[in-house]
């Protein structure tokens, strides 16, 4: 059974989010491929490529001198995180004036639900607030600026809109137009269905959109996904909202590609340092204490290292919970000591995550106590005066080597 | 590849104050050897913030050549901190 309420969810989506906002930006790169990168090196991966480019043939992901083969002229710009914030920001604030129930999902798309709004909203057509929405970032941020607009009934199917008429789309799905849209899908453009789940519906003889949306529930719950999951797809296909929460955050981290192979091993502990300044940094932030860390490194191969470059990791669990950067940094250094050498990526994760305020201190552990304070009078002096005014002398050489990055995926830290 | 240049040369900026969506619109700058670049677009404006600081700014072009302005808020002063050239 269909949903056939009237759809009251709208999902708006940025256009290549960061290439655009460049575009906009420097208005003589217009019209013209442009690459967003992290770091401006011919084997980094690319962030973001414009419409230009993308119709080229280059992809996100794609190793930036594979895109100089198939586009010589394209520009390669380092992302400029600020400005994308302030892009995010100005989204937010616009989808605000329609409802107070905004779920920003990534710095590049959100969510309005309108169930909630005020009756004079939800009495207003949702096709005109889409088209609404698409003018004021044209006049409120600038011409360059383009948004995908799906609306359906549940979340998901509004995102599945969002992606059908690239860039610049307005779709909307209803129980009428269900099955003709899902006909024109394949299984991988599903949002959540991915090479493996594809493979997974393909045993059970699901392999088209359509056959995936005809399926039965009890097949979905037993054969393929193999718990509740599967009934909450049968929903979901079905228009039915069964997205409508928030997560907890479960891990706090941050990972490197170090700056050049072959770095000598106290250096690679110092932007290891460098990093769980940052994971405590943003652990504080949130008002948040951790329990755990987790340390990984993925190596190079290298001849007769006896590594091929596989992922290895370490994770310790403490009794009592930590928040300063001194502390994640000895916990990492002590599990990083059996990290393997010729290591080309580093990372550190903070977990079993509690609020700051439900923590239990410990008698004999004073890990809350005096550097506690000294944690966040330093908290406080950065914030006042900017990103890493004061830390450890130790990172002082990996401040020009590691730069913030913008977060994909989400917006806590935005 | 990229053709971005970073500077950071103190300008003499004139901008038009307005009603509009964009309160502030810089139309001229005086670079430090003199030459006069007049502004034929605003791309972009956003804050970049240092602390409590607010840098204004500017991404603007000439249409020969893309500039960024900054505008320090505290200390009422203007730079030129990048020049792109594209065409």
């Amino acid at each position: 059974m269909y949903n056939q309420a009237e759809p009251s969810v709208m999902h708006i989506d940025l256009n290549s989010c960061f290439a655009t906002i460049e575009q906009q930006a420097r208005p003589l790169l217009r019209g013209r491929p442009v690459a967003i990168v992290n770091r401006r090196s011919n084997h980094t991966s690319i962030v973001t490529a414009s419409y230009e480019a993308k119709v080229l043939g280059v992809t996100t992901g794609m190793k930036l001198n594979e895109a100089f083969k198939i586009c010589p002229d394209i520009v390669a710009l380092e992302s400029d995180p600020p400005k994308y914030r302030y892009i995010y920001r100005q989204l937010m604030r616009i989808m605000n004036d329609y409802s107070a129930h905004v779920r920003m999902k990534s710095i590049d798309e959100g969510v309005i639900d309108f169930s909630e709004a005020t009756i004079d909203v939800r009495q207003r057509n949702l096709c005109d607030i889409g088209w609404e929405i698409k003018n004021r970032l044209w006049g409120e941020i600038g011409g360059a600026i383009n948004c995908n607009v799906g609306i359906s009934t549940n979340r998901f199917l509004a995102k599945t809109a969002a992606g059908l008429n690239k860039p610049n789309g307005l779709d909307v799905i209803t129980h009428k137009n269900l099955r003709s849209t899902f006909k024109s899908l394949e299984l991988t453009d599903i949002t959540g269905i991915a090479q493996r789940m594809e493979l997974r519906l393909n045993q059970v003889g699901i392999y088209t959109a359509l056959e995936f949306l005809d399926a039965n529930e009890e097949i979905l719950r037993k054969q393929v996904f193999k718990s509740i999951t599967g009934s909450q797809w049968y929903k979901r296909l079905r228009g039915w909202e069964v997205d409508k929460h928030d997560y907890d955050i479960k891990t706090v981290g941050r990972q490197y590609v170090l700056d050049e192979y072959k770095l000598s091993r106290d250096k690679v502990l110092q932007r290891l340092h460098f990093l769980c300044e940052e994971v405590g940094q943003k652990i504080r932030s949130q008002g948040l204490v951790a329990r755990g860390v987790r340390v990984y490194a993925r190596g190079y191969q290298y001849k007769g290292s006896g590594w091929n470059g596989e992922y290895w990791q370490a994770r310790h669990l403490l009794k009592t919970s930590f928040s300063s950067d001194k502390d994640i940094y000895s916990i990492a250094r002590q599990l990083f000591e059996d990290a393997p050498n010729f290591v080309k990526e580093i990372g550190v994760s903070c977990y079993q995550l509690d609020s700051s305020e439900n923590i239990q201190l410990a008698f004999f552990d004073d890990r809350l106590g005096p550097g506690f304070n000294i944690t966040s009078t330093i908290d406080s002096i950065n914030l006042h005066y900017g990103g890493r005014t004061i830390h450890s002398a130790d990172t002082l050489s990996s401040n020009s080597k590691i730069t913030r990055r913008i977060p994909f995926g989400g917006t806590r830290y935005l | 590849m990229n053709d971005e240049q970073s500077l950071d040369e103190r300008v003499e900026v004139i901008c038009r104050f307005n009603k509009a969506f964009q309160p502030c619109i810089p139309i001229k700058f005086k670079r430090t050897n003199g030459r006069e670049v007049i502004v034929t677009e605003l791309g972009l404006r956003h804050p970049r913030q240092q602390g409590v600081r607010i840098i204004h700014v500017f991404d603007v072009t000439d249409g020969q050549a893309d500039y960024r302005l900054e505008f320090n808020s505290e200390q009422l002063v203007w730079r030129l901190t990048m020049e792109a050239d594209h065409v």
